[in-house]
């Protein structure tokens, strides 16, 4: 009898606990925010705007590093001091040996993604806000960074992502340009229906000049785009002595700097040549090579400089040369050679001193061009003038320069990518 | 009335009489005492077995002579006497009670091969024999953990207990220990068991206090390197450990359990007169084996130093357009081994203390180790105490206390993956660099042109330096209320404060500054580093249960068990960091550049309820089931509390008569076991929460979104686990097996799955696939020599265990990792297998060479994951895109060990064989020697003997750097001599043994057994800097007072 009891009062007990004892407890990470409660703060979403650039700009894992050191290597910028950095290396004997597994294209196609993502979410949510002029300074700035990711897929691969989802599908590398001027133009419009506050200001670091940006960066890839007309109109609306760069700090320090230049380990300038071909090299008055290229007795000879010379070297957003060379070339290419030339000899003639970054070629004008002649100008000018700034594919591609000048016409798309997107296209050929 | 409650009436009125009953009962009961000798084959008296009184809650335990003595209330009639302790098989004696006050009962008891009659306490918390177990529970004692000559208790396990694989990461001397038991059950979380020293969970966590510079950053990079907090545990101080293999008794340890249990239990007192042990021993370790360097007079290109350096001569191509040099230049060469290595001297002394009386016994022990690294400037150091007391307050009750203060610190250099720890520098420079030379301030100069770290800095000027105090504590109560109802109650506190520092002065000389160096220019805002890491962490655990035996017919006993735990943890952790440093300051205040510091916090709390009924019937048929509801704060809301059951059961065919003519045949016992379990910590405190992390940038704040997704609804993994086996003895218990064969499945796998980077997302956390680990355990004991002065013993354990993902969402997902190994989720194959590119072979599996005689890297169409088609060139070279394939695989084909215990009359030997076979190991850092110039191969290429830029053609094929991790190793060796009394000393014993000291393997580098990665689940058998194994000798003696 007291064994049937015990064993009742057991079965009670047993019941009651297994229903009733459970886990309630939540507790909540005191160091970061969700998602949710993140976009119900307008300081948080101007924080999230900043992150952007963080992922942009710092490390090795950074866009900036990896669209320079990406064009660096298809272009012959570059030449890789230690193959034991197996990514670079894959990138410098080019065409097959770049695969879908390589660190540096997954890199850039990883973090322009979660640029574009994010930057969309911010526009979204921005919208919300009741402080339009708090909201337009989160709009420009998510804008300028998602127009920057757009162009960098653009500039690399074939195809691009049409949308950010779940098995996504792919648009032609030109809607790239197009949406990158179309976020532009949406940045624009913000700003002029609600000027920036200065509230917004405070919470980014110094150094970008948002509407110089914008209109640099509408230029390019109106070029890119072949919209002449638009892209001369935007090259006279951004500043030539303004300067807009990234900053870096001895905490966050300029990537180039930080993998390339400091290390001797991973990868150096090819050569004073700056990897053109024989009839294109660099004058050898042309002070833009000692900018960019320093030369050493000691091996290796010829090192990084110009943007990547130093731990906070500012890197330019855009460069004036650029500008005035976009004119050159949009002139050339409607057939105004006058114009083209004029323009061409701007950059020419320009002196390290009269540069808002010290880029001074500072030789004699040229003159008795052709337009191919002029075209292939420009196209020698811009290789130097902008020489590791990550654009040089994009130019030798539409220079037409043969493939036998570069290592890779366009990048394989990441196994990360392929394997998880049936809509993936097939990777071109070279 | 009616009949209801007349009923009820009826029951009330039987209760009053039995409680009536029950206080008349101790009226008729008479105050009698019982005692004994127990003694063993030879007359000795053996201490510590337990005698207890069946159908009473009257016991004791033998004290040190082999004494006991039972005072207790006893009615007139038969009793029975049980008397068991480990190492002893049971046995019971009947006794008769008239009316004398005093009896006597003396018996001998017989060793016990199978351990069958062995108390276990692991997952049943009532304790009970193995006989009754249905899943396997192997014991280890502590005469055999302190004869291998380690003071960690981890590396003591190896080779002691099947279905284990113990590795030791690292060689320093609290280099980090890895255990998996039935190979590894989760992918993203440790899958180490769950380690319980007296009942108080022990947090055996891997903290980054040192090494904290960002280049170790990322757990799936870099790995999870450091000690881990068991090397807090002194050996000296456990009684025995029982090991728990699969997921069988999760039912009481929860689910946290989910990777086995490793449960140990320190000495307790004995009553009598107190017993002083002491033992001190002195350690000497070197290294066991050197890496031949690269021994050739010249080098290519030109000088090593100086302002022209050219090094990396083997792969650096020169000139335009580039080509390797073939111009030499004259060069000395050295063996930086000889300067980074030393013979390190250590010592081991414990003291203790433990007697007590009847009602209250004492253990009390102080322990002082040290030791030596062989790396110039590292050691180790432990103070350890420990009190453990047991009082008996009534004869219903009694409670235990445990206290462990234990004070650990170490010195280090940095750990291998990176340009600047000891094992690195040497492997990352030419050896053609004098490194001792000064310049006119006395200052290093730099190694070569690439700005990296001259080893003589990471030996002399760099410190880095850890120290734990902890505190574990465990305090007991038990309840005896009536006949066969027990209740006990456990709460357990592990507390710890781990602090580490981390100082590379500045360089005098052009270091990288990727390497924390000021770069040619010595910049003094970046020049050097320093950092201070804390981690505290507190754990609590109660566990309540209540037991209750009685037997529903003469032959059928139950015994049904409930119980309720709880536990909570939290962990701060805290860094501040900085770099460009001041001289001569070590500690932020002088850093011109502080680095982000790092503040985490977390908390953690896991709850459990459990219900478990036994049957036995005739005592040959053992019947368990088991239901367990466990709830994790960690898992999202709606999935915390999961359902998990398990049944075992197991009967003892030879306990049968027809068994009994069987004369050379002793036992059969057949087994099975089923359980289910969840790992309940497979995730962090926070990571089903997405979440934007901030940043200190550009004196701004930047919050960065995860890359990671997380599906906030995620649950613990599930593993099913289904185990059969049998325990069989032969001729008299002079020869016993024990087999093992379980199938383990972890269904809902926690994976941090690589998803399309266009989701905005580069992975995704949630419960995807699946995998599996099947495998036999097997264990041979025998004593082919019984006779009273030599006695020869011998154990031999074989584990296989076949581990395969099954499913893991895409099939392919490649881990990228700081050391370049390829390691992969392959589906079908097991976790963490090398797949990648791979020498192009002819028909014959010949390598296809070019013209100029070197290997090429296989290419063509990559099919799959796991097929490829290789295409060939006009010229026969291959062609396409470059292939992969699986080219290696760390987990081992089988691991064995063979242990031989000879005993003549005073003297002991005991020699362990431990084996690891048909395992790969990624040698790294094979690769780089010969890349820098130091290794064999490159020696070879110097002189000529293999064509000029053969290292250059295959150094990006990563089947070349995959090394036979394959070994036979000489584990412990231990000879001891018993000198007997001396004076007031007794059982005075003088012992000499080594460890690791021969190993038979053709690995390429210092030593196979080892994991750069620490004591990562997914990153292993990785070699790229960690420190080699040491030799180790130790002379110790000991004695009692």
């Amino acid at each position: 009898m007291k064994k049937q009891l015990i064993k009742i009062l057991y079965g009670v007990v047993i019941m009651l606990l297994l229903f009733t004892s459970s886990c309630k407890k939540d507790y909540i990470s005191p160091s970061s925010v969700p998602i949710d409660v993140a976009f119900s703060s307008p300081q948080a979403m101007a924080e999230i705007t900043v992150g952007l650039q963080r992922i942009y700009t710092v490390g090795r894992g950074s866009s900036l590093y990896n669209r320079v050191t990406i064009n660096g290597l298809l272009t012959n910028e570059l030449t890789v001091l230690n193959q034991g950095n197996t990514g670079e290396y894959q990138l410098q004997l080019g065409s097959g040996n770049v695969d879908g597994t390589n660190s540096l294209t997954a890199g850039l196609w990883t973090t322009s993604n979660k640029i574009i993502f994010d930057a969309g979410n911010l526009i979204k949510n921005a919208a919300k806000l009741g402080d339009k002029a708090y909201a337009s300074g989160i709009i420009a700035y998510a804008d300028l960074f998602k127009a920057l990711a757009l162009g960098d897929l653009a500039m690399f691969w074939e195809k691009i992502p049409a949308s950010i989802g779940q098995n996504v599908s792919f648009a032609d590398r030109a809607q790239g340009f197009t949406k990158a001027i179309a976020a532009i133009d949406e940045a624009l419009a913000t700003i002029t229906a609600n000027p920036i506050s200065a509230t917004f200001l405070y919470n980014i670091p110094a150094g970008i000049d948002i509407v110089n940006s914008l209109h640099a960066l509408k230029a390019r890839y109106s070029l890119f785009s072949s919209n002449y007309a638009q892209a001369i109109t935007e090259a006279n609306a951004a500043s030539l002595t303004i300067k807009s760069v990234f900053n870096f700090t001895t905490v966050n320090l300029n990537p180039i700097y930080e993998t390339a230049t400091s290390t001797n380990n991973v990868y150096a300038p090819i050569d004073s040549t700056m990897g053109l071909p024989p009839s294109l090299a660099p004058d050898l008055n042309d002070k833009r090579v000692p900018f960019y290229i320093s030369t050493n007795a000691a091996n290796p000879r010829f090192r990084v400089s110009g943007f990547g010379a130093g731990s906070t070297t500012q890197w330019p957003i855009y460069l004036p040369g650029e500008m005035t060379l976009i004119k050159a070339e949009a002139y050339t290419r409607q057939n105004d050679l006058t114009n083209g030339l004029i323009e061409l000899n701007k950059v020419v003639t320009k002196t390290p001193a009269s540069d808002a970054y010290g880029v001074g070629a500072g030789l004699a004008p040229v003159a008795g061009l052709t337009q191919a002649q002029l075209l292939d100008q420009i196209y020698k000018h811009r290789c130097i003038e902008l020489y590791m700034s990550g654009l040089k594919l994009e130019d030798m591609r539409r220079f037409g320069r043969a493939n036998s000048e570069k290592k890779r016409n366009f990048l394989p798309y990441p196994f990360l990518e392929r394997d998880n997107n049936s809509n993936t296209p097939p990777d071109p050929a070279f | 009335m009616t009949r209801l409650k007349k009923l009820r009436l009826l029951k009330c009125k039987q209760i009053f009489f039995v409680l009536l009953l029950q206080l008349y009962g101790l009226c008729l009961l008479a105050q009698v005492n019982i005692s004994g000798k127990v003694t063993d084959a030879e007359g000795k008296g053996i201490p510590g077995i337990s005698v207890s009184i069946a159908n009473t809650n009257l016991g004791t335990s033998t004290n040190v002579n082999g004494v006991y003595n039972i005072n207790g209330d006893l009615r007139a009639g038969t009793y029975t006497l049980e008397f068991s302790g480990v190492g002893y098989k049971a046995k019971t004696q009947s006794l008769q009670i008239g009316t004398a006050s005093s009896y006597t009962a003396d018996v001998e008891l017989t060793g016990d091969v199978l351990k069958m009659e062995e108390v276990i306490v692991t997952g049943v918390s009532a304790g009970t024999t193995r006989k009754q177990l249905g899943n396997y529970i192997s014991t280890v004692r502590a005469d055999e953990l302190t004869k291998g000559a380690t003071s960690n208790v981890l590396t003591a396990l190896q080779g002691k207990t099947a279905g284990a694989q113990i590795i030791q990461n690292n060689g320093d001397p609290a280099g980090g220990v890895s255990v998996r038991l039935r190979g590894i059950s989760s992918i993203l979380s440790s899958s180490e068991p769950l380690y319980i020293v007296d009942g108080v969970i022990v947090n055996n966590a891997t903290n980054r206090v040192t090494n904290t510079q960002n280049t170790y950053d990322g757990t799936t990079f870099v790995g999870t390197i450091g000690q881990n907090r068991l090397a807090d545990i002194n050996p000296a101080d456990i009684d025995h450990i029982e090991v728990l293999n699969g997921a069988a008794a999760a039912a009481i340890y929860g689910s946290r359990a989910n990777a086995g249990v490793i449960q140990i239990f320190t000495k307790r007192g004995v009553s009598g007169t107190p017993v002083i042990n002491f033992s001190s021993s002195i350690l000497i370790s070197s290294l066991r084996k050197k890496v031949d360097v690269n021994k050739a007079p010249v080098k290519f290109g030109g000088p090593t130093d100086g302002p022209t350096a050219f090094t990396q001569d083997i792969i650096t191509t020169a000139g335009t357009p580039a080509a390797l040099l073939t111009n030499t230049t004259a060069v000395t060469r050295y063996d930086y081994q000889d300067y980074i290595f030393r013979t390190g001297i250590g010592t081991d002394n414990n003291i203790s203390v433990s007697g007590g009386s009847e009602k209250t016994k004492y253990y009390l022990s102080g322990s002082f180790y040290y030791n030596q690294g062989i790396v110039k400037n590292t050691d180790f150091r432990r103070f350890s105490f420990r009190a453990n007391v047991d009082q008996t307050l009534s004869r219903i009750f009694s409670v235990n206390l445990g206290l462990n203060y234990i004070n650990s610190a170490s010195n280090e250099k940095p750990d291998g993956n990176s340009f600047f720890s000891p094992m690195n520098s040497v492997t990352i420079i030419g050896n053609f660099h004098d490194l001792w030379t000064r310049d006119a301030n006395g200052n290093l100069k730099a190694v070569g042109e690439r700005g990296r770290v001259n080893p003589v800095s990471v030996i002399e000027d760099f410190k880095q330096r850890e120290e734990t105090n902890r505190i574990i504590a465990n305090l007991g109560l038990k309840l005896k209320p009536m006949r066969g109802l027990t209740f006990d109650y456990t709460l357990g506190i592990d507390n710890y404060g781990q602090g580490g520092t981390t100082y590379m002065p500045p360089f005098a000389y052009n270091v990288n500054t990727a390497f924390f160096g000021g770069g040619t220019t010595l910049d003094p805002t970046l020049n050097g580093y320093m950092s201070a890491g804390n981690d505290y962490f507190f754990q609590i655990n109660n566990e309540i249960n209540g037991t209750y035996q009685f037997n529903i017919t003469p032959s059928i006993g139950s015994t049904t068990q409930i119980g309720y735990s709880v536990q909570y943890e939290n962990n701060r952790y805290s860094l501040i960091q900085g770099r460009g440093l001041a001289p001569f300051i070590e500690t932020i205040n002088g850093a011109s550049t502080p680095l982000q510091s790092v503040d985490d916090r977390s908390e953690i709390s896991i709850s459990g309820i459990y219900i478990q009924q036994n049957f036995r019937i005739n005592n040959k048929l053992f019947l368990t089931g088991a239901v367990r509801r466990d709830g994790s704060s960690v898992f999202g809301e709606d999935q915390r509390n999961q359902m998990y059951y398990k049944a075992s059961g197991s009967y003892l065919l030879s306990d049968n008569d027809f068994w009994k003519n069987m004369s050379w045949w002793n036992t059969l016992k057949l087994r099975a076991a089923y359980g289910e379990s969840g790992n309940l910590t497979g995730i962090g405190a926070y990571d089903r929460v997405n979440a934007y992390s901030s940043n200190s940038y550009l004196s701004r704040i930047a919050l960065t979104g995860s890359t990671r997704l997380a599906n906030e609804g995620v649950k613990p993994e599930r593993q099913k686990e289904i185990e059969v086996g049998t325990d069989m003895s032969f001729f008299n218990d002079r020869l016993g097996l024990q087999f093992n064969w379980y199938h383990k499945r972890v269904e809902d796998l926690l994976i941090n799955r690589v998803i399309a980077p266009t989701t905005g997302y580069s992975s995704l956390l949630d419960n995807f696939g699946s995998l599996e680990n099947n495998g036999v355990e097997m264990v041979l004991n025998g004593t082919p020599v019984n006779k009273k002065d030599l006695r020869w013993e011998i154990t031999a354990i074989y584990n296989h265990n076949k581990n395969k993902v099954v499913e893991v969402g895409p099939s392919l997902t490649l881990i990228s990792t700081t050391t370049g190994a390829p390691v992969s989720l392959l589906e079908g194959y097991p976790v963490g297998v090398f797949y990648g590119t791979f020498f192009a072979v002819d028909g014959n599996g010949n390598q296809v060479k070019n013209s100029s005689g070197i290997p090429q890297i296989e290419k063509g169409t990559q099919n799959s994951p796991v097929s490829y088609t290789p295409q060939r060139d006009a010229n026969g070279l291959p062609t396409g895109t470059t292939l992969r394939k699986v080219i290696g695989d760390p987990n081992p084909d089988y691991t064995a060990s063979l242990t031989n215990e000879l005993t003549y009359k005073k003297f002991n030997v005991r020699i362990q064989f431990d084996a690891v076979q048909g395992v790969d190991v990624f040698n790294a850092d094979f690769r780089t020697r010969q890349g820098v110039g130091n290794g064999k191969v490159a020696e070879q290429e110097d002189l000529g003997q293999i064509p000029r830029g053969y290292i250059l053609g295959v150094y990006q094929i990563e089947q070349w750097r995959v090394d036979d991790g394959s070994f036979v190793k000489l584990r412990e060796v231990s000879l001891s001599y018993n000198l007997g009394n001396l004076k007031f000393f007794k059982d005075i014993n003088i012992s000499l043994s080594g460890r690791n000291l021969i190993s038979w393997d053709d690995y390429k580098g210092y030593d196979p057994e080892v994991n750069s990665a620490g004591q990562s689940t997914l990153l292993r058998g990785i070699d790229f800097g960690s420190v080699p194994i040491p030799r180790t000798f130790k002379f110790g003696i000991a004695a009692k007072l």
